[in-house]
């Protein structure tokens, strides 16, 4: 880092960094991270230079280990879904939706719980949110960042299952909150072409009619 | 069978060898008496004659007579190892007291330096009246049993050796010889792991020879015993032997007695106080001493003097295997136990904190419980003191807190960990993270056993409010709101849910208690004052900001320094309630005062802070909790100290590899925490800024690493906050 011609580069948010310029540094080639973390700043990197470019983000750098790459985009998600939840904390009440709904055609139970139960909706986004850093940071599953055993890769899968529904209940009953989080970071885009590509959830799971309102303007489906 | 070995009698009066020589010679002579006893017992093949029966009855007389003898002599040397024992039994008794003595004079010694140490330094009289009386008492409180006390009482190792001649000799009068204090020897010997157990079982089977004088004409006793053969070989160079263990022994008790004057010499070096207080503790020291000394004196008449010495004995024995037992099981008890226990001697001094721990109220109540426990720490004392001399004076003048181990891992963010605050009272913390969340961590609820690591933490709740990195984050002296600062320039107060909630309840609105709205740019600092309820905030909008949370409109006052840009971090000044020192990102350190909002005191970095004001920019400032001392981390990887009277730079240090992010100063202000970006976090002693500790704790995401680390202000834990997205606690 240091050697490199002088005006060496250090990417650091020192204390009284404006939020404007808050991780606003120069791209680092993925080849010259040697950080064990380097995937997500990669992953991170990416996301911040267009977060509507979802392909390009979706792209793993060359010799990539796919189960490390699904692993870290997971925990992006994760992550970024905490501001879908911050919106919904204020609008969507257990009073209002008592039960964690999309369609009509399924009400989701709580599988934070010991017998799964019908919490409401915001417990049910708070739980599986919770539940998923608890599984994602388990020392037992996922033990190192930069390689992870095929039996945990599996784990994954349902991780996504249970966070879409959160983008679905978001869409089908907070539709103002969904599109508002969904402009700024076109997560549920991101989520669902995630999904598909790495094949994570089946496509009945898909209830978000947004890809397709994209691709080939139909409407519903 | 016998009877022809009658006309051998005259050969049987040895020894038991010619009796299997006689069974040889049977045969031949049995062949004379056929003839002489035909005519009385014609009918018998062997004829019996007077003569040979009266030899017969002779002869098993005599044998009758010596096997009697074989006995007593048998009996005598039973006798002989039973008072053995006894010796024994009585020395190790006089061993633990020993021991337990002294762990209370180190104790009381370190308790003494404390408070001495704190009333020269901060002028302030401790609560430790209450602790010291009872404690003095205790030691010299006994009449002193040997006379000419007074003449050892000079610190030399010279005078130990006459001390241990002495009693020795007192040892001698009541009746036990050298045996026992080698037994005694043995043992503080194999507590101090200095002793292989063979050569001491094979000390205690000799010894017995020794104790009762026995003449090497028992050697035909010992013969029934096969399995004392060896011991034939022992009894000439026995005594020379025994010579040499003492004197082994002697080195080793002495090293050990070494350690114990050279850590209290060391504290004498070590400090820059005037000759004043050296002759106080030196003064202290021979106290001490001969407290040490009439304790041993005392408790060696006692030992003798005891009559139900049975139960007793029993129980020391059961002390010892227990103890070498401990000593066996590793370091990690030790490490475990010690810190702890330290610092609850070291926690009876803190003002308010009235709650000693569990293990130093045992030490002072029960014998037993002590002993064990104690000699564990002073094992690894004295372990330590060979092992790392370098680090033993800073340990030993440390008086508590040893070495951090990582004990329990923090893992649940996705992101790094900005911030990080324990609990004022309970071992609970909560955690800010760029991941927008905040956690609430529980340290005595652990992940069960179901993952390999049983210190992993499971976070018991989840604070989301934020809608970017949270910053900051500063915990009320009651443990019940903390306030966090986020890139979202917003400042939210948060009620503490109980630490023992179920992480996955239903959701309660009420966990956010309000925001304090003011700050347009991201909130980077955040200070509490317990006293006067008040919070200070600083933003990279340029402003310091003064809040009373409680009130209706929360913000006071806001404060700004045009010239210097944005403040980095804040503090209030602890021993000046009404004051703050402020960073700001010119690497300017301002101190305020909060009513007037004036400048008060510009502490100066220096004139070569202009050339490069970003490469020097302070990352942290934290006010020392009782004197008049600001700390600074800096960018340029220096910690820099600063009077808040004059302004002047008293210390400057490059203290890490890289920039240096966070500080904490322990609640005595004794101890310094740092934390870098080079992935280390530093524990340094604040009386001569030597490091006393380093420990590798986090991973870097992109070129950072470290951004916070904290004490707790009651119990002996330190944390780190890495941008690894984990926390760290230590014990």
């Amino acid at each position: 880092m240091k050697m490199a011609d002088g005006s060496t580069i250090l990417r650091r948010n020192r204390p009284g960094t404006k939020a404007k310029d808050f991780s606003r540094w120069p791209d680092e080639p993925f080849e010259e991270m040697d950080s064990t973390l380097a995937v997500q700043q990669y992953i991170q990197q990416q996301i911040r230079r267009d977060p509507a470019n979802i392909d390009l983000i979706l792209t793993p750098p060359d010799a990539q280990d796919e189960g490390v790459w699904k692993y870290e985009h997971l925990r992006q998600f994760c992550m970024e879904l905490n501001g879908l939840a911050v919106r919904l904390q204020g609008e969507c009440h257990p009073e209002t939706c008592t039960q964690m709904t999309a369609t009509e055609q399924w009400i989701f139970l709580c599988a934070a719980h010991k017998t799964p139960k019908e919490c409401p909706a915001i417990d049910y986004t708070r739980h599986t949110l919770d539940g998923a850093a608890c599984l994602l940071n388990s020392n037992k599953y996922f033990p190192s960042r930069v390689s992870i055993k095929e039996s945990s890769v599996a784990k994954l899968g349902s991780v996504c299952r249970r966070v879409y529904r959160i983008f679905s209940h978001a869409y089908f009953h907070h539709r103002t909150i969904f599109d508002e989080f969904e402009n700024e970071t076109y997560l549920c885009r991101r989520f669902t072409a995630f999904v598909t590509k790495y094949n994570l959830m089946s496509k009945d799971n898909l209830i978000v009619p947004i890809l397709e309102e994209e691709g080939s303007g139909e409407t519903d489906a | 069978m016998k009877i022809p070995s009658s006309y051998c009698g005259p050969t049987m009066e040895d020894s038991s060898p010619s009796q299997n020589h006689n069974g040889q010679l049977g045969p031949s002579s049995g062949g004379n008496n056929i003839g002489n006893k035909q005519n009385e017992e014609g009918s018998q093949r062997t004829q019996y004659s007077i003569p040979g029966i009266l030899h017969f009855i002779q002869h098993e007389w005599a044998r009758f007579e010596m096997e009697r003898s074989q006995w007593e002599v048998d009996r005598a040397e039973l006798q002989a190892r039973i008072a053995f024992l006894q010796g024994e039994r009585k020395g190790q008794e006089n061993l633990k007291n020993d021991l337990v003595r002294r762990i209370k004079m180190l104790e009381y010694a370190l308790k003494q330096e404390r408070a001495k140490y704190h009333k020269l330094k901060y002028g302030t009289e401790l609560q430790q009246g209450d602790v010291k009386p009872p404690m003095f008492d205790e030691h010299s409180g006994p009449e002193a049993p040997v006379d000419g006390e007074a003449t050892f009482t000079s610190v030399s190792n010279v005078s130990w050796r006459q001390g241990r001649q002495l009693l020795r000799q007192y040892l001698q009068e009541i009746g036990y010889t050298d045996t026992i204090i080698d037994v005694r020897s043995n043992r503080v010997r194999s507590l101090l792991g200095l002793n292989n157990n063979a050569e001491g079982e094979e000390n205690l089977n000799n010894a017995p020879l020794q104790v009762n004088g026995n003449e090497p004409s028992n050697k035909r006793a010992c013969e029934s015993q096969g399995r004392r053969t060896p011991a034939k070989k022992t009894p000439p160079p026995a005594s020379s032997l025994a010579e040499a263990m003492i004197l082994d022994t002697q080195a080793a008790v002495m090293a050990s007695f070494d350690f114990l004057a050279q850590s209290v010499a060391d504290m004498d070096d070590d400090d820059d106080m005037s000759d004043d207080l050296d002759e106080a503790q030196d003064d202290e020291q021979d106290d001490v001493k001969t407290a040490k000394r009439k304790g041993k004196g005392l408790m060696l008449t006692e030992g003798m003097t005891t009559d139900d010495v049975d139960r007793e004995a029993e129980e020391v024995l059961n002390e010892l295997n227990l103890l070498s037992e401990t000593e066996d099981s590793g370091a990690d008890i030790h490490s475990q136990s010690d810190p702890s226990d330290w610092s609850g001697t070291g926690m009876g001094f803190q003002p308010g904190t009235g709650h000693r721990r569990q293990l130093g109220s045992a030490l002072a109540d029960e014998e037993v419980l002590d002993s064990t426990l104690g000699l564990g720490e002073l094992a690894q004392l004295t372990v330590n003191n060979e092992a790392e001399a370098a680090y033993d004076i800073t340990a030993t003048k440390e008086s508590y807190r040893k070495t951090w181990n990582a004990k329990y891992t923090l893992r649940s963010h996705f992101d790094g960990v900005r911030a990080l605050a324990f609990h004022p009272q309970e071992p609970v913390l909560i955690t800010a993270s760029e991941d927008h969340t905040l956690k609430l961590w529980n340290l005595q609820k652990t992940v069960p056993a179901k993952k390999s690591t049983s210190l992993d933490v499971e976070p018991l709740y989840t604070f989301r409010r934020h809608t970017g990195p949270v910053l900051c984050l500063a915990m009320s002296a009651t443990g019940e709101e903390c306030y966090s600062g986020g890139v979202d320039g917003a400042i939210y107060c948060w009620k503490l849910p109980c630490a023992n909630i179920d992480p996955y309840d239903s959701f309660d609105p009420g966990v956010v208690t309000g925001s304090l709205e003011g700050h347009t740019d991201a909130v980077w600092g955040l200070s509490i004052h317990s006293q006067r309820l008040q919070l200070l905030s600083c933003s990279s909008d340029g402003t310091v900001k003064l809040w009373s949370p409680s009130s209706k409109a929360p913000l006071v006052s806001s404060y700004s320094s045009e010239q210097d840009g944005a403040p980095t971090s804040v503090d209030f000044v602890r021993d000046e309630n009404t004051r703050m020192v402020a960073a700001f990102s010119s690497a300017h350190c301002i101190v305020y005062d909060l009513e007037t909002g004036k400048q008060v005191v510009r502490l100066e970095t220096g004139q070569d802070v202009d050339n490069n004001i970003v490469g020097r920019q302070i990352n942290r400032v934290v006010a020392h909790p009782t004197l008049p001392l600001t700390i600074t981390a800096h960018e340029d990887r220096h910690i820099r100290f600063f009077d808040n009277t004059t302004g002047k730079l008293v210390h400057a240090m490059v203290a890490h590899l890289d920039s240096v992010t966070s500080l904490a100063v322990d609640p005595n202000g004794l101890y310094l925490l740092s934390g870098s970006h080079d992935c280390s976090i530093r524990v340094w002693n604040l009386d001569n800024k030597t490091c006393v500790q380093e420990i590798t704790a986090h991973r870097k995401k992109f070129d950072e690493s470290i951004f916070d680390v904290a004490f707790h202000a009651s119990r002996p834990f330190i944390a780190s906050a890495g941008a690894d997205a984990l926390a760290k606690v230590f014990v």
